[in-house]
């Protein structure tokens, strides 16, 4: 932090301190969600920041008030201090004029505060429950989800429908300086003051009819720009595809394509803009015109002072404001809504599996059957790994291993049949104890920004010392972090990104033997390293997994041949089954499989 | 701003190569170069808004001489009606030519924008290769896209208000001076008062708004670490993790929003001090100036309530200062790249392209005469003094295949990109048909030796546009035919629209398979007559490996190759098989030569081979 904002938090006008934080983060989690509707969600995040929401709309109503007494005050001053008064009258007014600057500015200063409160605590709320329902153990049962549209929904319209929480206090200020100001220009002259509020109410129509179509084209613009800023960064990450092949000038002319769209999309909306602004401006002034003709001829009448007049005017033209206030107030209402409705249908989705209630008790064995076991390709396979052992399942179709793992992984139930462990039924399992006890490590295993070591740890728990190192050294992801620019230090990027394919896969391997589960499943642990390395790597993993139960989805002959078991998967079916050299004399399909 | 939430950070920090910043001189030559080519719309723009301020002008004068008619008393009711209609037909005028210019102004710059951002990215995809390899594309993808929004941002919201706001306040203060020259000169006393606000605010601010920007960025990549990687969290029960994780970022941006917050307000309070100063201030002078200065009631409330009426501009307008300086850093940013020295620039056709289209330079003509690829003694070191590849002599024959393989760090991709020219070698030359790389033109070599790397990106927009993007003119059945090549035409027809269905971001996720079938499809497209294929089928898993060297096959057919086999298979079916080790070759000869040879590639051969006999 830096002195500045070390200064700021010295702030000596505090927030009092009902209105602090009420709570709003235990642990990582924030309580109960909200109902997964549109009204659900737009409720839930009023609620939790009701104090807050209420102390803004309280202060901003005494801001806007204040801000409309400044014209009064003003031809109060006229009146009874320049026009017809000595120094000491002069000295009280400013006095008073001081006195009402400082309720202003101090009621502002709260207000937007506690307003900030409403609308972040909110979407910091909000954006907890959205990824919390994204991470969520149970998944999709659609997979189709888009990680952008997750993305967007988690950040972007979890922050509009907080700063749907001001439309109240944006409406509450509207609200307290109409009112005021009608008040104060009907204790002035009562038909004066009819026809200013009268005269508002057209004036109001009118603007929020023509704004209408300009939201609409708005959006329209938006659009045509966010393409163009799309397509940008799409070539941009595949710059170096595009300068493999020399495709720069095709590149090119497409993102000025998306260019020349969006420019003409935002020209015409900015002509509309300027329209509005020119006609909102022209309704106003006539609207003023109308009003100084009237207040006029009542002050020259004498009905009313000339403070009064000059009063009269200066509301005329402040009411404009929190009028169109209200406008403002409803667009945010009307945005969050349409927010609140995309996360409601994200927090409905529902889940591909539940999980059961049975807790799993330690000491796990570790063996595995599968029976009778049908899921997309796969018909009716029936597997059983002893505990301890190693088993290779080479399937000639990548479909039929990626369903494999869909269904060990708990990714979705299967079609018929059932997985156990240890006897037990994977499905009665709590899902927590089922992927503690059985660990589904795909080949392009993610990794996240972190050192390679804090990746390879954060699943190890309270592993004895040592078992991390070892797994590194197994999976020879030693060698990734010798290579790094600053060794263990090294932070690896967003994904992994600053490591090269084959080492993303050796620091995935090493933290998938760093969980050291009961049964490990992984999927090709070894495609993108070279054949010395793998050699190298299944030796390590031979030791890592000594006395445990591991399945290895691969047709690498290297790992396959490790194997105290191989099956080979065909058509769906379990084929043939032996090991690694058994299967490679006898059966035919299975040496086209893994030695093409 | 709401590009923030669009704004993807920079990939890693990490040891990189930043693109330049332009100064802040840089950026006003830049603007001022933009429009001194085209001066006729800005000087059309500048005419209407300043006709629509001066007819604006009208309003105030033509209010205070209502005040001062009805103060002075004794006059009659229709007196007031002449400068009542004087305002009426001032607002009209007003609202006409502002209108008009406002649109002409948001043209103006939205033109110069576009221009902007084309040129932009145009040098942006001038950077040469091997930079790219190394510092990565994330700067580049954050200046095309998030710091082109927020120059957009302000280009269309806050430029007008900007432009608003002072013509406002120079209409007041002109107002003023109209009634008495005394009001406006005491009107100024805010000026330090909103002077020193300002500084406060850009001092305390400043660094609170750039930790906010991180923090946005950070959160966002977080979550969307977290979204793409569901499969491994849900897998190792990580979910706790990165809910608390998620949790921490979340709570810093909004502890920050807060603090900026804070920060504003008290900046707002600073101006309702300037405020009150300035009203007061007037009222004095309206009072002293009704007794001594032989001015009218009138015309010193109507200047009180001017200065009132320049609150809500002002205060707009200071507070704007802010974005105003992001603007001005988003676009330091876009000229550093847009005045980028363009190296090999990208021909950027100014005048219409699109109808005649690109005329693509010819390939080098390849003749049994001459090897295809020849290299001489050629050595390569990314760090001075650190060499990691050389001396080597190679020689590939036109319609050869070439294969190379060793264990990582044995220098096969650096070798691979020396061939394809991404890197100049250090030393030795390196030859094409004959011709010295670096003799020919950056598009006349890229024509003649393209590369296929790890890279699996598909690209946005429909099947057939990504495709495309290698030949911008190839029919339909063209484009089948080059998947056919590569294998990939059946379930390329099955996609539910065809060529039509859009892939990548935003449409169908393509396999890595596929993905890299579509990379192969390019290259046919492309037809160079070298190709150079760097690990292309190293994600894609064995099974898939098998059916990405069916495709390669493919898409090599006639073609002089260099290949860094990452499976051995890809080696048995090459011509000639290169063994590297520490920058070197070690061996070379055909499969069965090395095999029998009993040398490093036998040995890796009986690794790779020993259990399947």
């Amino acid at each position: 932090m830096t002195a500045g904002t070390a200064e700021a938090e010295q702030e000596p006008v505090g927030i009092p301190e009902r209105l602090r934080d009420p709570g709003s983060e235990p642990g990582g989690g924030v309580g109960p969600g909200p109902e997964p509707t549109e009204r659900g969600v737009l409720r839930w995040a009023y609620a939790r920041q009701r104090r807050w929401i209420v102390g803004a709309a309280v202060f901003t109503a005494i801001h806007q008030m204040c801000e409309a007494a400044v014209p009064v005050m003003i031809g109060a001053v006229v009146d009874h201090a320049v026009r017809r008064g000595g120094p000491a009258d002069l000295a009280l007014w400013i006095g008073l004029l001081a006195a009402l600057f400082l309720v202003l500015t101090v009621a502002m200063r709260l207000g937007g505060r506690c307003n900030r409160h409403g609308s972040q605590g909110a979407a910091h709320d909000l954006r907890m429950v959205a990824v919390a329902r994204v991470l969520d153990p149970r998944g999709f049962a659609d997979p189709t989800a888009d990680s952008g549209a997750l993305l967007s929904t988690a950040t972007a319209d979890t922050l509009r429908i907080g700063l749907g929480n001001r439309s109240w206090v944006l409406g509450a200020g509207a609200v307290a300086a109409l009112a005021f100001g009608a008040v104060a220009l009907l204790l002035t002259s009562v038909p004066l003051g009819l026809l200013v509020l009268v005269g508002l109410v057209p004036l109001l129509w009118a603007t929020k009819l023509l704004a209408k179509p300009l939201s609409a084209r708005g959006a329209a613009e938006q659009a045509q720009v966010a393409r163009a800023t799309g397509t940008a960064a799409d070539l941009m990450r595949g710059l170096r595809v595009l300068k493999g092949l020399g495709a720069e000038p095709a590149g090119l002319r497409r993102y000025r394509r998306a260019s020349r769209a969006a420019l003409a999309a935002t020209v015409r909306a900015a002509r509309w803009d300027a329209g509005y602004e020119g006609v909102t401006l022209l309704l106003n002034g006539l609207f003023l015109a109308v009003v100084t003709l009237v207040g006029a001829r009542f002050a020259v009448e004498g009905t009313i002072s000339v403070g009064e007049f000059v009063a009269s005017v200066g509301l005329a033209q402040f009411l404009v404001g929190p009028s169109s206030r209200f406008g403002g107030a409803m667009s945010l209402r009307a945005r969050a809504r349409g927010s609140a409705k995309r996360l409601a249908a994200l927090l409905a989705a529902p889940y591909a599996v539940t999980g059961g209630e049975r807790a799993l008790t330690p000491p796990v064995a570790g063996e595995l059957t599968l029976d009778g076991l049908s899921h997309g390709p796969l018909k009716d396979v029936c597997l059983r790994v002893p505990a301890g052992t190693t088993l290779g399942i080479a399937a000639t179709e990548p479909a039929e291993a990626t369903a494999l793992l869909d269904v060990l992984a708990l990714r979705i139930p299967p079609e018929s049949g059932r997985v156990e462990l240890d006897g037990v039924p994977l499905a009665e399992l709590r899902l927590d104890d089922a992927r503690t006890a059985l660990v589904v490590a795909d080949h392009d295993g993610d990794l996240f920004d972190a050192t390679v070591e804090e990746n390879v740890a954060s699943v190890a728990g309270a592993a004895p010392p040592g078992r991390v190192a070892a797994a590194l050294a197994a999976a020879d992801a030693d060698q990734v972090i010798e290579a790094l620019p600053h060794g263990t230090d090294s932070t690896i990027g967003e994904r992994g990104r600053s490591l090269s394919g084959g080492q993303r896969q050796r620091v995935a391997l090493a933290r998938a033997l760093a969980a050291d589960p009961p049964v490990l499943v992984l999927h090709e642990p070894t495609t993108a390293v070279d054949a010395a390395t793998e050699a190298k790597v299944a030796d390590g993993l031979r030791t890592m997994r000594e006395g445990r139960t591991t399945v290895l989805v691969t047709t690498s002959p290297i790992l396959l041949r490790t194997c105290d078991r191989v099956v080979l998967l065909h058509d769906g079916e379990v084929r043939a089954e032996g090991t690694h050299s058994e299967l490679t004399r006898d059966d035919s399909s299975y040496r086209t499989a893994v030695m093409a | 701003m709401t590009a923030l939430m669009t704004e993807r950070p920079d990939e890693a920090a990490g040891d990189r190569m930043s693109l330049p910043t332009a100064t802040p001189a840089e950026v006003r030559a830049e603007l001022w170069d933009r429009v001194r080519r085209r001066p006729g719309l800005p000087l059309a723009a500048l005419a209407l808004v300043v006709t629509g301020v001066v007819a604006g002008l009208a309003i105030p004068r033509a209010l205070g001489r209502v005040v001062d008619l009805v103060a002075s008393g004794g006059h009659q009711v229709s007196a007031v009606t002449t400068p009542v209609v004087v305002v009426a037909v001032a607002c009209l005028a007003q609202a006409v030519l502002s209108g008009f210019g406002d649109a002409l102004v948001a043209r103006g710059g939205e033109e110069m924008l576009a221009d902007l951002r084309e040129t932009a990215l145009s040098r942006a995809m001038a950077t040469p290769l091997d930079r790219l390899e190394r510092s990565g594309t994330g700067d580049l993808v954050s200046r095309v896209s998030a710091d082109v929004s927020v120059l957009a941002d302000a280009v269309r919201e806050m430029v007008p208000q900007l432009a608003d706001a002072v013509l406002q306040i120079a209409l007041t203060f002109v107002a003023l001076l109209l009634l008495d020259w005394r009001f406006a000169v005491a009107s100024l006393l805010v000026v330090p008062l909103q002077w020193y606000a300002v500084r406060w605010l850009l001092r305390h601010s400043r660094p609170v708004r750039r930790a906010e920007r991180v923090a946005q960025g950070t959160q966002a990549q977080t979550i969307l670490e977290s979204v793409d990687g569901v499969h491994t969290v849900r897998a190792f029960r990580l979910t706790p993790r990165r809910l608390a994780l998620t949790g921490d970022r979340s709570r810093e941006v909004r502890d920050l929003a807060l603090l900026s917050t804070r920060i504003g307000t008290r900046f707002f309070g600073k101006l309702n001090g300037a405020e009150w100063t300035g009203l007061s201030a007037l009222l004095v002078v309206g009072y002293l100036l009704t007794r001594h200065g032989g001015v009218g009631i009138g015309t010193a409330s109507a200047a009180a309530l001017y200065f009132a009426r320049l609150f809500d501009p002002i205060n707009g307008l200071l507070s704007s200062f802010d974005d105003v300086q992001s603007a001005g850093a988003a676009a330091a940013r876009v000229v550093g790249l847009a005045r980028m020295p363009g190296a090999g620039d990208v021909h950027d056709g100014d005048a219409d392209d699109g109808a005649a289209g690109e005329a693509r330079p010819e390939a080098l003509p390849m003749t049994p005469s001459e090897p295809a690829v020849s290299l001489r003694g050629v050595t390569h070191a990314y760090v001075t003094g650190h060499q990691v590849l050389g001396p080597v002599d190679l020689d590939i024959v036109a319609g050869e295949r070439v294969a190379v393989v060793g264990t990582s760090g044995a220098g096969k991709s650096t070798l691979a990109k020396v061939v394809a020219g991404v890197h100049r070698p250090t030393g030795g030359t390196v030859r094409l048909g004959g011709v010295p790389q670096d003799e020919l033109p950056a598009r006349r070599l890229r024509r003649t030796v393209a590369l296929v790397n790890q890279e699996t990106h598909v690209f946005a927009g429909s099947l057939g546009d990504d495709l495309r993007l290698a030949r911008p003119d190839a029919t339909d059945a063209e484009l089948l035919d080059a998947l056919a090549t590569v294998d990939a035409r059946a379930w390329a027809e099955e996609l539910p629209e065809g060529l039509g269905t859009r892939v990548g971001q935003g449409g169908l996720r393509l396999s890595p398979v596929r993905a890299q079938q579509l990379a192969l499809a390019r290259l046919v497209l492309a037809d160079p007559p070298v190709a150079v294929l760097d690990e292309a089928t190293a994600e894609a898993g064995s099974a898939g490996s098998r059916a990405l060297e069916a495709a390669a096959e493919g898409a090599l057919r006639g073609r002089t190759a260099l290949v860094v086999a990452h499976r051995l298979t890809q080696a048995v079916r090459a011509d000639r098989v290169l063994v590297m080790e520490r920058g070197r070759i070690v061996e070379q000869g055909s499969h069965e030569e090395l095999v029998a040879a009993g040398g490093r590639y036998a040995a890796l051969w009986e690794a790779w081979s020993g259990a399947r006999g």
